[in-house]
This record gives structure tokens, C-alpha cells and sequence, in this order.
């Protein structure tokens, strides 16, 4: 009896799984993959698109003001800053000098000189937030002088007494000059 | 064979899996190194930007200040001094009211008329410039009591006028009597306004 072989696949048999599952995994990752690279340069476009965007505006700004810096340092070298602080400095001491108290002064010397020391003359001269005195006097004994310049040293609106002459006159009075730094309660000015 | 059948496709993915995987690292690298060095261009622009706006509002509080000082000037040399013109009279009869109201009335009076000039340490040794000021000097002798010397010191002082006293010199002959020689002064612009910069200084 002879075997009977049948065959009743259409197409011979092959085993194509290995190979669908390598095509559908490779197809799946190139799609993820695909997805990704795009996301990848969306994102880089979008965002670096916005710090130029940043960037520009920053530099156009800083640009702006340089120019307006620029416009004000014009304006400011327009300005005669030389005679401006002359002017300043001159009109703060005249107004130092017009708010110089004399009647607070006097007092003071009141305070400080002797009965027998009679003030003959006073001419200030006006410094920063100081006042030096060039003071004359007439003492009616020879230790006027020593005296007045103890007197001015213990007084704590005074500074540096220093005498600059004595002279005995022929009457037996004693004429003598003497410097001495003042500190006013308020030597001020306005203009700077 | 099934995997020669398929070779086309199969290259085709292996060609795409390739290219997307080539794309992938460097796009990454490159994306990371480009933002980093966009960042740092930012950061640096804005720095520059402060640097920019901290320099400006440095020159405008420099110009706001002197411009303040301009109009502190031209009020004194405008309002309180003016021009000799405007306040010489009202000066030398304010002197003269004080002097009647405290019963000191002199017999003379000395002008005098001076440029007002700055007193320089002239570091630069430059010239210093025009103050186009000038000042005037008023001096007289009175005879009174030390409570009257006292009281025109005062009114001096409280005067609405811009008067400055100089120095004083005191004398007695006799008693409570004083001789007292005072030397006041005061200060007027120029006729051009302080502010106005000189021909020579213009553009």
C-alpha cells in the first residue's frame, strides 16, 4: 500500500513571527523615536526662539539707555560745572557769614574775657563750620594777655588762642592781639 | 529565506531607527549646550542692561543734583542780591533805618564797591572763574552804649536785607560810651543771570 502524503497548506510553512516582531518593534521605537526628535526640536525652536526674543530686547534696552545716558552726560557737559561750583562754594560762605550770630558771639567773649580786658576790634574769617577770630584788646594789667588766653582755652566754644602781639601803651594799659578758632552753635549754608 | 523577503523594510527600518537614534543624541547635546549658551548670552545682556541703567540713573541724579544747585544759585543771585539796580537804594536805607532805631546815627558813611572774587586754593591752577557777583562795602562809625552797639548788631542780623557785617572795632574815651566803627556789606549780582553760561563757553 502506497502512503498517501498530504499537503494542505497553501503556501509552504515558514515560521515569520521572529520577523513581524522585529519589524513591529522597530516600527514602534522609530515612531517613538520619530515623536521625541520632533517634541525635541519643537521645544528647542519655541524656547530658544523666546530667549532670543530676550536676548533682543535686553540688548535694545541696554541700548536705550546708553543713549539716554548718553543724551543727560551731553546735557551735563553743557553745564558750566566749573563756574557752577565756584558760584556754590562762594554763596555758601557769604551765607555762612550772613547766619554768623555776632550777638551769639558776643556773648561768648562776654563770658570769656576779664573786667579789665576791654575788646578793642574783631574781624572773622570764615572756614568750614569754623570761625577763626582775629581779636584785639586792651588789658588794664600786664597779665591781660595770659589770662584772656587761659580763659579762651577753658572755654569749650573756643579752640587755639594764640596771642600775635602785646604792647604796653603809655598809659600802663596793655594792648595785645591774639587768634582763636570759634565753633558757633550754627554756621550753616544752603546752596551746595 | 523570510528575511531576505524582507530585507527591504527591514533596512529601511534599521536606516530610520539609525537616523533617528543619530538625531536623538546630538539634537539633546546640542539643544542643552545652545540653551545653556543662550541663557548665559541672557544673563549676560542683562547685566550689560543694569550696568546701562545704573550709569544712566547715575547721570540723571548727577544732572537732577546740579540742576538743583543751578536754581539754589540763580535764587540768591536773583532774589536775594539781584542786581544793583534793584536793591542798592533799599540796601543803603535799610542801614540807615537801623542805625535811627537804635539811636546810633552816624555822621559819615564810605562806600565801596569791589568784583567779588573766590578765594582759592587753586590746586588746579587754573584761573577761577567769574562769579559775576559784586560786593559792597558799607562803613561807619557810631557812638552809643554798648546796649545800643548790641541792638544794631541785632537788627543787623534780623535785617531782611542781605547784609553781612565784616568786622567791628570798638573804642571807649569816656565812661559807658563807645566808639564803634563798623564795617558792614552785602552782594549783588551781575546784569547777566547767574545761570547763563559766557559767550566764550558756548558751543
Amino acid at each position: 500500500m502506497k502512503p498517501i502524503h498530504l499537503n494542505l497548506a497553501a503556501e509552504p510553512y515558514r515560521n515569520r513571527l521572529p520577523v513581524y516582531a522585529v519589524i513591529v518593534v522597530a516600527s514602534v521605537l522609530v515612531a517613538f523615536m520619530a515623536l521625541t526628535n520632533f517634541d525635541t526640536w519643537y521645544s528647542y525652536r519655541h524656547d530658544t526662539r523666546e530667549t532670543r526674543a530676550k536676548i533682543d530686547k535686553t540688548d535694545a534696552d541696554a541700548a536705550q539707555e546708553r543713549s539716554r545716558a548718553q543724551i543727560v552726560t551731553t546735557q551735563l557737559n553743557r553745564l558750566d560745572l566749573v563756574r557752577l561750583d565756584s558760584q556754590s562754594r562762594f554763596i555758601n560762605d557769604k551765607l555762612a557769614e550772613r547766619t554768623f550770630s555776632w550777638s551769639e558771639l558776643l556773648d561768648r567773649l562776654e563770658g570769656v574775657l576779664e573786667k579789665d580786658v576791654r575788646l578793642i576790634s574783631i574781624a572773622p574769617a570764615f572756614g568750614d563750620g569754623i570761625v577763626h577770630l582775629n581779636l584785639q584788646c586792651e588789658a588794664k594789667t600786664s597779665t591781660g594777655l595770659i589770662d584772656t588766653l587761659d580763659r579762651f582755652q577753658r572755654d569749650p566754644h573756643f579752640e587755639n588762642p594764640f596771642p600775635t602781639s602785646e604792647v604796653r601803651n603809655d598809659g600802663g594799659t596793655y594792648s595785645f592781639g591774639l587768634r582763636v578758632d570759634y565753633r558757633p552753635s550754627e554756621l550753616k549754608g544752603t546752596a551746595q | 529565506m523570510i528575511w531576505r523577503e524582507k530585507r527591504v523594510l527591514l533596512v529601511i527600518l534599521a536606516l530610520l531607527l539609525a537616523a533617528n537614534t543619530a538625531f536623538f543624541f546630538t539634537y539633546r547635546v546640542r539643544y542643552k549646550n545652545r540653551i545653556d549658551s543662550l541663557d548665559q548670552r541672557l544673563a549676560e545682556s542683562e547685566g550689560k542692561l543694569n550696568e546701562a541703567r545704573a550709569e544712566r540713573l547715575a547721570a540723571e541724579r548727577r544732572y537732577a543734583s546740579y540742576r538743583k544747585v543751578e536754581r539754589d544759585v540763580q535764587f540768591i543771585y536773583d532774589q536775594k542780591w539781584a542786581t544793583q539796580s534793584e536793591r542798592l537804594t533799599a540796601v543803603i536805607a535799610e542801614i540807615k533805618k537801623l542805625a535811627v532805631a537804635s539811636d546810633l546815627v552816624p555822621r559819615s558813611y564810605t562806600f565801596t564797591n569791589e568784583e567779588a572774587k573766590v578765594v582759592e586754593t587753586a590746586r588746579s591752577g587754573r584761573r577761577p572763574p567769574s562769579l559775576d557777583a559784586t560786593e559792597v562795602g558799607i562803613s561807619y562809625g557810631v557812638e552809643g552804649t554798648y546796649e545800643q552797639v548790641r541792638r544794631l548788631i541785632n537788627l543787623l542780623e534780623l535785617s531782611d536785607q542781605f547784609v553781612i557785617i565784616d568786622a567791628i572795632a570798638l573804642s571807649s574815651q569816656s565812661g559807658e560810651t563807645l566808639q564803634v566803627n563798623l564795617h558792614v556789606k552785602t552782594l549783588f549780582r551781575g546784569d547777566r543771570p547767574a545761570g547763563e553760561v559766557p559767550a566764550s563757553k558756548r558751543l
